[in-house]
């Protein structure tokens, strides 16, 4: 069930509100001055998790770095009309690129097509938009979730020494990046390992409590299970308490696919295995440097894909812990 | 066949119960036993004191949040915002107990949860708003708080191996889970307070019919502000199982609790008009919830399945309760 947060949304709104005025005063001021570019966002739902307020930060941060470049944030609060509504907002205070953090991919799209009959170009942020809006947008910048479905297989695949019968929890259902996780995962596991099998699947909807009780039911369901590739580390955790309490971790890999802090500590510990090492902030500085290229007017990759690498017992001394 | 059609029709003679009125009396304990039947005949797995334990144990959050939950119903009212005050709960022992130890965040986690339960009872209770446009709204405001609180972020207690707040989520007393414990001896108490309580009775009374148990000098104000109290009370003690067997929190870990509770109570055949309802048969309703959850997924069926099945078995149940009132299956206007 979604519901709207709207006292807080109101106090934060009204920052908004206060941090456009300045910004529109600026942009009038600024015009004389060499070329000053001015981007606005509009987020998903930040304050919800804390990857979204990490990126928040991280997006505010390297805008108040770069010295040609004001950025007009907004939050959609997690509802697809009022991120409409903030496109159109974008539009008509004439910003040189929009980017946007999709709340639904399908829904977004004719607010994307109405910024390109503006002559604006926008850029998607973290989550791709529908297939449909593809040639809407100047680019996508984000995590290649695929990739780090197929990271994910290959560590698997190396922990486990080629054999094996795994389960799988997935994120929620209908999620894009729950499907790209998955699909990457599946599509490049039996590539790598084709003597590891995938005994079950079923959904964590990314809440660790979740994912712990499927765990239950996995282990009560098979006496031999080797791995559990989770699609983030947060439900990975989940499952790892659940082998713990029935006396089994030490018998089974876990492997995630972002990795988390307590992924990072659980590792450490070494009960944990392997994850991808995806940074808001790296995420935020992406989607920032891309928009301003766009900008610029510069050639850029229609899929800007920012760097996740595998992180592992071995090399997580070279990453810091996750924020998140 | 016309002594079955016969059995259908209201009227019997004294002593007899028709097979309608036995299943709407039974039904809920009817249909716990064919889930257990029907899961053990198809997978071995199912039947196992083990399999039992995690069942119970499983249900325990949402069970626990029900048996409050129940005395509210019963009392005519309804409550949407268990799921978010559960977020709020879980968020707040956790973080709090790095920061001030286990045993004051339990305490403050408790006081702070009372407190929103008693918002809403005296919302409810004395200004005498409409339930469910009140908890509706609180189960977003209480949302807002949390994020606030946490700021968006995860809360996780750093030291996992070596608190005694693991207690609650983690150990178990003579082969029996800690969690499936809480709800079981806290059903059992409840379940005497609501039958041989004058409390108890009280409650039926204002659900059963507000202007009589007004004309027969029930305070009708502080009993329903008592409800909302023990549904707060319940929640806070299932934050506790959730926080101690996660060791963390999410700030929407209890997202869409309040319709499962509610599912599992509604399921147990308490009347949503308030007047009627058992502790006990919360307990069986939330039960097969669980099993049916549980059964399902040892089947291997996809995800997809259990929501489709949960939600026929409500239906039937509510339909055999209905019916079993109006002593025949179909309504004839």
């Amino acid at each position: 069930m979604k519901v709207q947060i709207s006292s807080v949304r109101t106090i934060r709104e009204l920052g908004k509100i206060s941090l456009l005025a300045g910004s529109l005063s600026l942009g009038l001021s600024g015009m004389a001055q060499a070329e000053t570019f001015r981007i606005g966002i509009t987020q998903n739902n930040v304050g919800v998790d804390s990857y979204q307020t990490t990126y928040e930060q991280a997006f505010e941060e390297a805008a108040d770095e770069a010295d040609n470049v004001e950025v007009v944030v907004l939050d959609a609060g997690g509802d697809v009309a009022r991120q409409i509504s903030q496109v159109r907002n974008l539009i008509q205070q004439q910003v040189d690129v929009i980017i946007i953090w999709p709340t639904d991919g399908q829904a977004v799209v004719p607010a994307i097509n109405g910024a390109k009959n503006a002559g604006i170009p926008v850029v998607v942020t973290n989550s791709n938009i529908a297939e449909a809006g593809q040639p809407l947008i100047a680019a996508f910048s984000g995590p290649n979730n695929i990739q780090q479905g197929a990271y994910a297989a290959e560590m698997m695949c190396d922990q486990l020494g080629g054999k094996g019968d795994i389960v799988q929890i997935t994120g929620q259902p209908g999620y894009t990046t729950a499907i790209e996780r998955q699909k990457g995962f599946e599509d490049r596991l039996p590539e790598v390992c084709p003597d590891v099998k995938i005994l079950d699947s079923q959904p964590g909807d990314w809440n660790r409590a979740k994912a712990q009780r499927t765990m239950e039911d996995f282990l009560t369901r098979y006496d031999k299970i080797d791995g559990v590739y989770a699609a983030d580390d947060n439900m990975g955790v989940g499952a790892l308490n659940a082998a713990k309490s029935e006396d089994r971790a030490d018998e089974i890999v876990f492997i995630g696919a972002t990795n988390f802090a307590v992924g990072y500590e659980a590792m450490a510990r070494g009960e944990y295995h392997g994850s991808v090492y995806q940074s808001p902030a790296e995420d935020a500085r992406n989607a920032l440097n891309i928009a301003i290229a766009v900008a610029q007017g510069k050639e850029v990759n229609k899929m800007s894909y920012f760097d996740t690498p595998k992180i592992t017992q071995e090399n997580m001394d070279e990453f810091e812990k996750p924020v998140f | 066949m016309k002594a079955l059609l016969d059995s259908f029709k209201p009227g019997l003679k004294g002593g007899e119960i028709s097979p309608l009125q036995f299943f709407g009396k039974h039904g809920i304990s009817v249909a716990f036993i064919l889930c257990v039947v029907i899961f053990s005949l198809s997978t071995q797995k199912f039947l196992s004191t083990d399999n039992f334990l995690t069942v119970v144990m499983q249900a325990s959050i949402i069970g626990t949040i029900a048996l409050g939950v129940t005395f509210v119903v019963i009392g005519g009212n309804l409550d949407l915002s268990v799921g978010s005050l559960l977020s709020f709960a879980t968020v707040l022992v956790v973080d709090l107990h790095d920061k001030v130890g286990p045993g004051a965040a339990i305490l403050l986690m408790f006081v702070f949860t009372l407190l929103i339960g008693s918002v809403n009872g005296y919302l409810i209770g004395y200004l005498r708003l409409n339930s469910l446009i009140v908890t509706l709204g609180m189960l977003s405001a209480i949302q807002g708080i949390t994020l606030v609180y946490s700021g968006g972020k995860n809360v996780d207690i750093s030291d996992q191996e070596n608190t005694w707040f693991a207690f609650f989520g983690r150990e178990e007393l003579f082969g029996i889970p800690i969690p499936a414990l809480i709800f079981i001896v806290l059903g059992i108490v409840l379940q005497i307070v609501l039958l041989k309580s004058g409390f108890g009775r009280k409650i039926f009374a204002i659900g059963g019919n507000a202007t009589a148990s007004l004309f027969s000098g029930l305070r009708r104000n502080r009993l329903v502000f008592s409800t909302y109290l023990l549904s707060a009370f319940t929640t806070g003690c299932a934050a506790l199982i959730l926080g101690s067997r996660v060791m963390g929190s999410q700030n929407n870990v209890g997202e869409g609790y309040e319709l499962l509770v509610l599912a599992g109570v509604i399921l147990g055949g308490t009347s949503l008009l308030g007047g009627s309802g058992s502790i006990a048969r919360t307990v069986i309703g939330v039960l097969i919830l669980a099993m049916i959850q549980n059964g399902l997924l040892l089947l291997g069926f996809p995800y997809y399945t259990q929501w489709l099945v949960t939600w026929v078995v409500i239906i039937v149940a509510v339909w055999l309760d209905i019916a079993a009132k109006r002593g025949k299956l179909f309504s004839t206007y």
